[in-house]
């Protein structure tokens, strides 16, 4: 790797963990969101609001190689375009997603 | 040296384009977090291009993009859209605004600079 490649590989590693703020809180909206879905509460407010941390989730995380969660949160994105998500499968995505950012233990 | 403005309304896209743009090719980076910054940022500074989300609040890329096409003084400042649709619709509705160029979301920090030059027709 290059001396630019590793410099920032370095700093993208840095500004992953500046943004964990941001991301937890973008997946306690789509928890929040998806926990309405199960209870058949879900208003259009909160589901446009989910579907938006959707799209920044799909648009950021694979900059930072969480290609995964980009694939996943795109799905999610597509999921709230409806007006009634399936709100099993907004569960699974939205354990999928959050698997997908935490950093596996060996 | 070139010099690229950034508008976006989201911190950490700004970040990491503005150090994978400074790092990997050493360019200078301007930033903007709306549309009518940007518009300001590029009437004052003059870059060389601009990179700008779609999806704003406020103002969006688009309409900031329209509005640009107005001012004479930075009407000819190639215009790149950054979004993250990835729908055929989408793309073809961006390119027919009449932007330089459209690229996706998330992007490859490693590689941005070289796709901004790629749609630019940079050879430098």
């Amino acid at each position: 790797m290059s001396e630019a490649a590793d410099k920032t590989a370095a700093l993208l590693a840095k500004l992953w963990v500046k943004i964990q703020p941001i991301v937890e809180e973008r997946l306690a909206i789509l928890d929040r969101a998806s926990s309405a879905a199960t209870a058949g509460s879900l208003s259009p407010e909160l589901r446009k609001e989910a579907q938006n941390n959707a799209h920044k989730l799909a648009g950021a995380l694979g900059m930072y190689g969480f290609d995964e969660g980009t694939l996943v949160a795109r799905e999610l994105e597509r999921l709230l375009d409806t007006e009634a998500p399936d709100p099993v499968r907004f569960s699974e995505l939205v354990r999928e997603l959050r698997t997908s950012v935490t950093p596996q233990k060996v | 040296m070139r010099r690229i403005l950034i508008i976006d309304d989201e911190d950490d896209i700004r970040e990491v384009a503005a150090l994978s743009l400074e790092a990997t090719a050493g360019w200078e980076i301007l930033a903007a977090h709306s549309g009518l910054e940007g518009i300001r940022a590029a009437a004052e500074e003059k870059p060389d291009a601009i990179l700008m989300d779609v999806m704003m609040p406020g103002m969006d890329g688009p309409t900031t993009f329209r509005q640009m096409q107005q001012n004479p003084d930075i009407a000819r400042i190639p215009v790149l859209l950054l979004t993250a649709k990835v729908q055929g619709v989408d793309q073809r509705r961006f390119a027919d605004l009449g932007v330089a160029g459209v690229l996706f979301k998330p992007f490859d920090p490693m590689t941005l600079a070289q796709e901004i030059s790629h749609a630019l027709g940079w050879k430098d």
